[in-house]
Parts: C-alpha cells; structure tokens; sequence
C-alpha cells in the first residue's frame, strides 16, 4: 500500500514535470522563437519523464499484486480456520457450500479490487490534486473550470445511479433468471433424451436467448449511462478549457507555453477518475467478498470450556437427557437419550435410520451442543463436569472418531494412517499388524504404489468403505481411550464385517472404550450395553417425555 | 510462446476460428459497432489535435472568428467522444449477446440431435453448467478482444494519417511505435496470460480439493487434531500461487511500462523531427503542436490491447471446451437423430415390449462393464435388478433405453433397434428415469409435462398425491403452479424423487424403466414405493427397476442379481478401476422370483437380513400412498 501511494506522488510529479517540459519545447518553436539546438535539453528532459513514467506504472504492475496475493491469503486462512471453529452444525446450516465459493473463487475477486481499483483510487486523490494546483498556479481560469466540473462527475454518477438503480435491479433479476433457464434446459438435455422430448425446447432456447439479449439489452443501455456521463464530462471540461485558452491567448491574456502547458494538463486530472469509474466493477465484486468474508470472521463461536478433560481411562460419560432439535424441522433426534459409556466396555448407539444416533455421537465429541440435557463426565472421585466446560483440545487427545465418511489428506497412504510427521518409507510390523485385523491390508494391496500412493486430489481415491478401513486401523494404532465408531459395517460384506468385529475385540482387549453407532446384529451383538436412540416428531419434546 | 503451450495455442486459435463462425455475428451491426468504437477513440484524438491547432494559430493573435471553426469542432469532438463510445458498447455488447444465443441455439440443437451417449455422458460433472460461462466467455471475445483491436487498428491508422498530412517522417515514426506498443504488449500479456492460466489451474484444484476437505470433514479433523496439517498445505498452496502470479506479473508489467515508452519515444520523435522541419519552413508553426500532440491521445487505443490479449487467452481456452463437446455429440457413424426415423413399418414383436438378447453394455470407449444379459419386459410385467453399487445397473439401463449403444447382442424396443431409432419413436415406447434427472427451474406443471405435453393440472395433482407428495403440494404456496428453484432449497432428497416418479407414472410409455426410485427414502417409505411400483407392472405397464434394497421384491415378478462370481451382493467396496477381485464384466449371477432367490443364494439371503426391517418410525407425511387406479392406467 505504501509502494503505491509513493508510486502515486511520484507518478504525480512526473506528469506535471512531462507537462511542463513538453510545453516550454514546443511553444518556442511554435513562436519562432527558438531552434532545435535551444530545446534539446528540454526534449533529452522529456525522454527521460516518459521513461520514468513507464518505469512508474512497470513498478506498480509488477510488485501491486502482491499485497493483493497476502491479504487473499490470510483471509483464506481466517475463514477457513474460523467455519472450522464453528464446526458442523454451523456448515450444515448451508453455510458449507458458500464458505467453499468464497475461500476458492469468492476472496479472488479482491485481487482486481487491489490490483486496479485501489491504485486508480489513491492516484485520485493524489496526482488528481496536485495536477488541478498547478494549473492553478499557471491559470486560475483552467483550474476554476476543473474545479467546478470535477465534483460534477460523481455527482451526477450518483444522481444517474439512484434514479436508474431500481429499474436495473429489476432487469437484473429478469435477466439472471433467463440465464439460468437457458443453463437448465442445457443441463436437463439428458433427462430430456430419456423422455424423448429433446426437439421441443430448441425453439425455447432461441426464444430464451432472444429475451435475454432484449433484457440485457435494456438493462445495459442504463448501466452504460453513468460511464458515459463520466465519460462526457471529462472530455467537455477538456474541450472547454481548451477552447477557453484559445481565446484568452487571442487576447494576449494567457502566453502559449502555459497554455500547452494546461491543456496537456487538463486531460491527467480527469485521468484517475476515468480509471476509477471504469474498475467500479471490479471494487464491486471486491468489497462484496471482503464483507462476506469479515461476516464469517465476525461470527460468534460458542465459547468453549476450560476445564481440562477428566481421565477417560477412569472416568464414565454419561448422557442426561440430551435432545437435539433437528434444523429446520419439529423433530427431535435423538429426544431424550440417556446412559453412561464406562471404561473399557462395548457401547451400542443402536435405533433406525434417521434416529440421531450420529447426532448423538457428535454431541458426545463435543461438535454439536445439545438443545436440552448434558453429557457429563465423571472422574473415579471427585464431582462431574459438564462437557461443556472442558477444554475441547484436552477431550479429543483421548477419543478417537471413524466417520462414516472419513477424510482423505493429500498425503501418502501411511501418512493419512500415522499422521503427517510420519517416517517415510519402512512400515513397521505394529501398522502391518492393525492394518491386517481391519482388512486394510487388502485396499493396500491393491494400490499401485502400497503404502506410498498419494492420496487426495492428484492421488489416488478411497471408496467410503476403504476410507473407513483406513481411520479404523488408525484408530487402532492409536492410544486414545474412547474409540467411536460410526456405523462401520455399512459398507461392508459378511466376511469384512467379521473382520471389523474381530478389531472391536482387538480395543475392547486392550482396555479401551468403544462407542460404535449400528444397526447391523453382528455388531450389536458384540456390545456389552446398548443405548437406544429414539427421535420424536414433534415440536417440544417435553410433552411425551415428561 | 513456450513448448508447453505451443501446440494448445493453435488447437486455441482453431477452435476460435471455428466459435467465431457458430456466433453467427451480424455483419451490419458488428460493422456499425467498429465505426462508432472508432469514432469514439477519434473523437479523442480530434480532440487534442484540434485543441492543440486551435491554441497554437490562436497564440498568433488572429481575427477571432478564424478560430470558430476550430473552436466548435473542439466543443463538438468533446461531446461526441462520449456518445460515441456509449453507442459503441451497446452496439458491441447487442451483437455479443445475439452470437452468444446463436451458439447456445447451435450448441443445444447439436447435442439434442447427437448421440445420446455423450449427452448423457456430461451430465455427470456438470460440463453442461460450465458450458454456460464458456459460451458467455466466447462471447466476450467480441466485446473485449475483437472490437478494441478493430477500433484501436482504425483509430492508429487514422492517427498516422493525420500526421502524415502535416509531417510524413514523423507519422513513420509515430507508426512505428504504434505498431510496437500494439504488438508486442498484448503479446507479452498473452504470454503471461497463458502461462499463468496453465500454471494456476492446478494449484487452484488443489485449493479446492483441499478446502472442501477442510469444511467437509471439519469435525473430525478437529477431533484428531488435523486441522492444522491442511491450513498448513492451504498456506504452502497459497505460497506457490504467489510465485505463480508474481512470475505471471513480470511480463504484464514489461507490457504496461512498453506501451508508455512508445508513446513517449513518439512525442520525443515527433519533437525531434517537427522542430527542426518548423525552423526550416517546411512544417507551419501551428501544425508542429498538432504533430507532437496527437500521439499522446493515439496510445489510448494500444492501451485496451493487453486486457483484450487476456481475454484472447481465456476465450481460446472456452472456445476449445466448447468445440470439444461439439465434437463429442457429433453423430458420427450413428443414423442422426434428425434424419427420418428408419422403417416405421417393421414390426416384428408387439409393439410395446422391450426385450434384450445377450446384451453387453458399457460407456463409448471404457470397458464392457457387463454382459449376456437377457430380459424380456411387456406390460403387466415387473422386473427388478438388483446388484453393487459399480456393477453397471444404471449401465444396463441406460442401454435398454436406447441411450447407449449395446456393446454385444440387440436390444429391441416394439422390435425396433432403439439405438439409432429417433428418440421420440423410442420413448413412445419406453422412458427412463435416471437417478440423477433433472428437476427444471419451471413450475410443478411444467416439470411434470415433460414427460407428456398437454397433462392438465388435475392430472398432475393425481400423480403428485399417488407419488406421496400430496402433504407437500398442499404446503406449496401456489399449488402446482408453484416454481421450482433448481437448487435444493424448495425440494427435499426424497421428494425430488417423488417428483420424478410423478413424471414418470404421467408419460405415455407402457414400459417404464426407473433407477433407484427410492434413494433418499428411509427404509419404510423405500419398501412401500417399490412395492407400488412394481404391482404398477401388473396393469397394463411393464416396469423394470433398479434397486439396492431387496426387501420389497416379493412384488417382482423377476429379481436379476448382477454381480461377479464370488462377489457377495452387498460389497460396494472395490471400484473396478483398482484392478481388484473385481475386474472384468459382470454378468447375470442369480435369476428368479424373490422367494427363490432368498431360499437358492445365501449371498441374497444375507443382504436381505442386514436391511432394516423397515418398521421405523417416520412422520405421516413420509409415507407414500399407495398409488390409485387411475394414475396406474393413465396412458394415452
């Protein structure tokens, strides 16, 4: 931002300097007052601000984009980390969708807003005044007619803006909705085909873009008004200290030099403005995604605990009558659950689908508040906590999650099994192992490059069954003490799913506690206790329950 | 140009070339949008030229009314440059958007009447939505890359002229120096276009893939402590944008200094040459203002040059997609759709069956997925098939529809090949309803009448009640009138599939073929639907179904099992691509009613144990009704 607001200082005394000495070379010959010989060094001067010039604006192409590059960057970052925080009630509120738009294509929109808008802004401001306070100083005359035909141009902007805002918008609404009839008759041709009714929208394709141009068209012709109303200020304030010049010159009143002097002058103080009206666009665009941005940044996060997590080796999580409203809908899942989960032992989330049994289990990790009850942890000795006061990072060090669609990192096979730091190369005998009890070894097996495949984009893909496979076994080389499984046989044959059982076995051996959401009898039959989730259609939950 | 882009850049220029011509742009227009360009940017030179005339001649002190002349076209060339350039851009943009709509007309009637496969090949990944900014992208090529290079050319040459008239030897240089910013700095532009186009596509990607990963999985990536590791590659990615673009700008801003240094080395020149010819006499004192005045206006023109070589860039690489999928739905080989349908009066099987001898189908140039299958379907008939997900059911579908072209055996539909048959012969007959087909952004009415022109809105309202949508047609604000948005924020998974269903049940066809009719649906609401559907095939329909749930085929009179030998029915695992257990093309591994198949294959048997029981508690309003008589029977 400094580098150009020196960029437009500097770019304001070149052009004054340009002026100046084009003026001063050519009025004397014109007046047959001098030779080449006596405005050499004037022209070798002249050469020299040109080349400036350009070095200015070569500068400011080259190094303006890379502010724009940064501040794109961290707000990348910013809102990414932030819809992380916020978590997956937040993102499934709809907000999911348009947190991926504005993160890749939305935040690039600011870089034209930085790149060309605010340049042209600040040179406005800059080279704009400068320029009209050295024409005052050679002619009064020429500055007062700038003066009074400058702040014309944004207020007849804005005048021509207001009066003919409403009828664009309108425009605007008829036309987007005309463009995107015109996309889905193109993106309904294969549902068309299999109808057999493909021929007849051909003439409502033609229609339809015959009365987007129309509208378009209409829309345009008050669009383009305010930039030819810039436009025609410009160039007439030009033309009329032109012409004013000319006269007084007939008159003796003003000297030829000065007056070349403004009149080359006079176009450079209109000049930023022009830019400015023709990058409105662009800032537009800009301004729209910075403000959706910072309405992300500025959202409110729940607070989170503080309370370091109890011991879960020792410890038992209860759920207290915990109810989740379904967004959007009157229906409760789950409505009213209650248990306790105790160390060591095999916990069912059993009920239909739709039930909230993965609701359950995301209110267990801590990532979806419940709307009523609590999930309490409680120590061997001393009093429970509610889950949430505890500090969130100290309760997922000790609880493991396999999804139903676990996340793939672009990373190799055994980095998306061991973490991002893990060792290149060798895979010791302890992942063979936990990859052989899951069925892992099989999906491992069968990629090109075994443990080394990059997976995730450019890598190769997982089904969801494999994917699952994956966070098991990294579940199992794991050393947290609650694992929660959500429904990992979903995917799977009789002979996988036995697998599957066999690696519960393997953790509830081990002395760690498993939660594992289910409806299949293979798995319920592996559980010690089981809660039944049951969801309730209706508005208040208590009505039922009391 | 470097190696890399060298041989997309003419494949750019030949499918521009070829976009051009399908824009279909009116001369007359185009021609009226160049000279008012022209007139507009001349308006500005004029303007200088004649300000410059008109303060040098008046620095001489003559009679005032010798300057009138000048003193009005000053005044006249500082409205006009306005006018002009606002007739300009309607006239530019007037003709970009009738091209525009011709090469969607073109586009839309080119894939209508070109191979079903390939059209139905694009709906997956959206090619079809991006198609739309492509055009849009081939018709900015007018409005932002042609015309301003027309105009700037005009305007140059009108420039040169005007010198030449007062001062040959500085017009030679102040073309020179035209030629030179007009040249090579859009050139260096589009080279830095380019290169940062190929360069940044990639890194893009992967900025995406992993942003969704981060907003898809947040919960889990937070729980195991992950989350960093991904805003940690967000950043690296971030990093490598940042060189890309900083490489990128180093040519852009040789491009912007170049076009400054021209014009200043064409003042300079002008200076250099005009005085000297001043002193000699042979170049008036008045003129010499205008010789050197002039090239400060004419480099406005070059200046437009390098935007317009970046939209040269991004129109080539619209262009080439957009020709591609020209080409794709070239009827090449097949009988074109638009031809007359072939031999109306064969008959040789009734006319409303559909049968299949041995067919094998697969995608035009991937692997047979499957093979040797045989149906036979006519009205009063149901079939189901059933099979993982990745066996090719939607495949076979597809095929049996006429949609795909069988890879091996015939498929016969009223004892026609449906193939090469004109769509609308075929689906007289037989209609399919994809898993994915298109609710379009019109009314209910309308979404309806695509399966049927003239379906009245009390038909309409029976077949959206039979499909179970009778509670969420009452709650729609003006009935099935009401206008359905494409996203989904006015129609729910299950109810999208509904909707569907009505249509389906609404066309004219005897057979019906429908995949996955109840995905979406929970278990219940799934088993009541596909048993309405497949008791539908006892009337006077016959409905072949695609299906991943068993549970409700005692309804069928026919259960095909696909699958590989060996395979278990419910491992979705093992995408064929991985070269697993799995390759090779399935076939037909089961065939029979459902109670034999329960009591012949353990494989369905236990599939068949693993699914809810279907005694679930859901809402009244998710159950569908059974469907009454008279939409089962509405043919005509």
């Amino acid at each position: 931002m400094l580098l150009t607001a020196g960029l437009g200082l500097a770019t304001a005394v070149v052009v004054i300097a340009q002026a100046w000495l084009l003026g001063n070379a050519t009025a004397p010959v014109v007046e047959g007052r001098a030779t080449l010989a006596d405005v050499l060094p004037l022209v070798g001067g002249l050469a020299v601000a040109f080349g400036l010039r350009a070095l200015l604006v070569g500068v400011q192409e080259r190094y303006a984009h890379r502010a724009a590059t940064r501040v794109v960057a961290e707000l990348r970052i910013g809102v990414l980390e932030k819809a992380v925080g916020l978590g997956p009630r937040w993102l499934a509120e709809g907000n999911a969708a348009s947190t991926t738009t504005l993160v890749t294509r939305g935040l690039d929109s600011l870089e034209p807003y930085f790149v060309r808008y605010l340049p042209q802004l600040l040179l406005a401001v800059t080279v704009t005044p400068v320029v009209l306070l050295v024409i005052a100083g050679l002619d009064l005359l020429a500055a007062g007619t700038i003066l009074f035909t400058l702040p014309l141009i944004p207020v007849f902007m804005i005048l021509v803006g207001r009066l003919t805002q409403r009828y664009a918008d309108e425009r605007l609404v008829v036309m987007q909705r005309l463009g995107t009839q015109l996309l889905d008759l193109l993106a309904g041709l294969a549902t068309l085909k299999a109808l057999g009714r493909e021929r007849g929208p051909g003439r409502r394709v033609r229609e339809l873009g015959e009365a987007y141009r129309r509208t378009t068209m209409q829309t345009l012709r008050v669009a383009f008004l305010s930039g030819a109303i810039l436009e025609l200020l410009a160039t007439l304030s030009v033309a009329l200290v032109a012409v004013g010049i000319g006269l007084r010159l007939v008159f003796g009143e003003l000297d030829l030099t000065t007056g070349l002097v403004v009149l080359v002058l006079a176009p450079e103080a209109y000049l930023p403005l022009r830019q400015v009206g023709a990058h409105f666009h662009a800032s537009a665009d800009g301004v729209a995604a910075a403000q959706e941005a910072f309405g992300v940044l500025e959202e409110d996060e729940q607070p989170r605990g503080r309370v370091p997590a109890p011991d879960l080796r020792t410890s038992t999580v209860s759920f207290e009558g915990v109810g989740v409203r379904a967004p959007g809908r009157d229906r409760w899942a789950p409505a009213d659950l209650s248990g306790t989960v105790r160390p060591g032992r095999v916990v069912a989330l059993a009920g239909p689908s739709g039930a909230g049994k993965s609701t359950a289990a995301a209110v267990l990790l801590g990532l979806v508040r419940p709307d009523r009850g609590r999930v309490v942890v409680r120590p061997a000795s001393g009093a429970g906590v509610d889950l949430a006061e505890i500090d969130p990072r100290t309760w997922w060090d000790q609880v493991a999650w396999v999804p139903q669609r676990p996340a793939l990192l672009p990373a190799s096979v055994l980095a998306n099994v061991l973490g991002a730091d893990a060792p290149a190369g060798a895979v010791d005998e302890q992942v063979r192992r936990a990859a052989t009890l899951t069925g892992f070894d099989e999906v491992v097996a069968s990629l090109p490059q075994g443990w080394a495949t990059p997976l995730g984009h450019g890598g190769v893909g997982l089904s969801v069954g494999q994917r699952q496979r994956l966070a098991l076994t990294r579940a199992l080389l794991g050393s947290q003490q609650l694992v929660l499984l959500d429904e990992p046989t979903a995917h799977l044959d009789a002979a996988s799913e036995a697998r599957v059982a066999d690696a519960v076995r393997t953790l509830a051996r081990a002395g760690r506690t498993v939660l594992v959401v289910a409806h299949r009898r293979a798995v319920l039959d592996l559980a010690d206790d089981v809660l039944d989730v049951v969801p309730l259609d209706q508005a208040e939950p208590s009505a039922v329950t009391a | 140009m470097t190696a890399v882009a060298a041989p997309g850049l003419r494949e750019q220029h030949r499918a521009l070339v070829r976009c051009l011509r399908l824009l279909d742009l009116r001369r007359g227009r185009l021609a009226w949008a160049v000279t008012a360009g022209s007139l507009g940017l001349g308006s500005a030179v004029a303007l200088i030229a004649a300000s410059g005339w008109l303060i040098a001649r008046a620095s001489q002190m003559p009679p005032v009314l010798d300057l009138s002349v000048a003193v009005v076209s000053v005044r006249a060339f500082g409205i006009s440059r306005a006018l002009f350039r606002y007739l300009e851009r309607l006239a530019s943009h007037d003709v970009a958007l009738s091209g525009m709509g011709a090469l969607r007309e073109r586009l839309y009637s080119t894939l209508a009447a070109g191979r079903a496969d390939a059209v139905v090949g694009l709906r997956r990944g959206d090619v079809l939505t991006r198609t739309g900014a492509d055009v849009d992208a081939v018709g900015d090529l007018v409005v932002r890359a042609l015309l301003p290079a027309a105009v700037t050319a005009v305007v140059g040459l009108g420039s040169v002229v005007l010198v030449a008239v007062f001062l040959p030897a500085a017009a030679v240089v102040l073309a020179a120096c035209l030629l030179g910013a007009g040249v090579l700095s859009p050139w260096l532009t589009a080279r830095a276009a380019r290169r940062a186009e190929v360069a940044l596509a990639d890194e893009r990607a992967e900025l995406s893939a992993t942003a969704l990963t981060l907003v898809d999985s947040a919960g889990e990536l937070q729980v195991s402590g992950r989350t960093t590791t991904l805003l940690a590659a967000v950043s690296r990615t971030d990093a490598r944008l940042a060189v890309q673009a900083d490489r990128a700008a180093r040519p852009a801003a040789w491009a912007a200094a170049l076009n400054l240094a021209a014009m200043g080395a064409a003042v300079v020149g002008a200076l250099l040459l005009g005085v000297p010819a001043t002193t000699a006499g042979t170049l008036a004192a008045v003129e010499l203002a205008v010789v050197v005045l002039v090239p400060l206006a004419a480099f406005e023109a070059t200046s437009m040059l390098p935007a317009a070589a970046v939209q040269l860039v991004r129109s080539g690489a619209a262009a080439v997609r957009v020709t591609a999928l020209l080409d794709a739905a070239q009827p090449d080989g097949t009988p074109s759709a638009g031809s007359p349908s072939v031999g109306v009066a064969e008959t040789s099987g009734a006319p409303s069956t559909l049968g299949a001898r041995g067919v094998a189908c697969g995608w035009p140039g991937g692997p047979v997925v499957l093979e040797g299958v045989d149906v036979e379907l006519r009205p009063g008939r149901a079939v189901a098939v059933v099979g993982a997900s990745g066996v090719g059911k939607t495949t076979l579908l597809l095929t049996l529809a006429g949609l795909l072209e069988p890879r091996a055996g015939s498929v016969r539909v009223g004892g026609r090949d449906p193939w090469p048959l004109d769509r609308a012969t075929v689906s007289e007959t037989v209609v399919l309803t994809a898993e994915d087909a298109h609710v379009f952004d019109t009314t209910v009415l309308e979404n309806l009448r695509v399966a049927r022109g003239d379906v009245t809105p009390d038909e309409a309202r029976a077949a959206l009640v039979a499909a179970g949508l009778g509670p969420w047609l009452a709650g729609l604000p003006d009935g099935v009138e009401t206008r359905l948005s494409t996203d989904a924020t006015t129609v729910s998974g299950g109810e999208r599939r509904r909707l569907l269903l009505a249509r389906a049940l609404l066309s004219p066809a005897p057979v019906l073929l429908l995949d996955e009719p109840a995905e979406h649906l929970d278990a219940a609401a799934a088993d009541a639907l596909v048993t309405d559907l497949l008791e539908t095939g006892r009337g006077d329909r016959g409905v072949l179904l695609v299906t991943h749930r068993l549970s409700a085929l005692g309804a069928a009179d026919e259960v095909l099992v696909l699958g590989h030998d060996g395979d278990s029915l419910a491992d979705a695992d093992a995408p064929p691509a991985t070269g697993g257990p799995g390759a090779g093309p399935a076939r037909v591994v089961a065939r029979g009613t459902h109670a034999d198949l329960v009591a012949r294959l353990p494989a369905y048997a236990w599939a068949l144990a693993q699914e809810d029981t279907g005694v679930v508690d859901v809402g009244p309003s998710a159950r569908p009704t059974v469907l009454p008589p008279d939409v089962r029977t509405d043919q005509r």
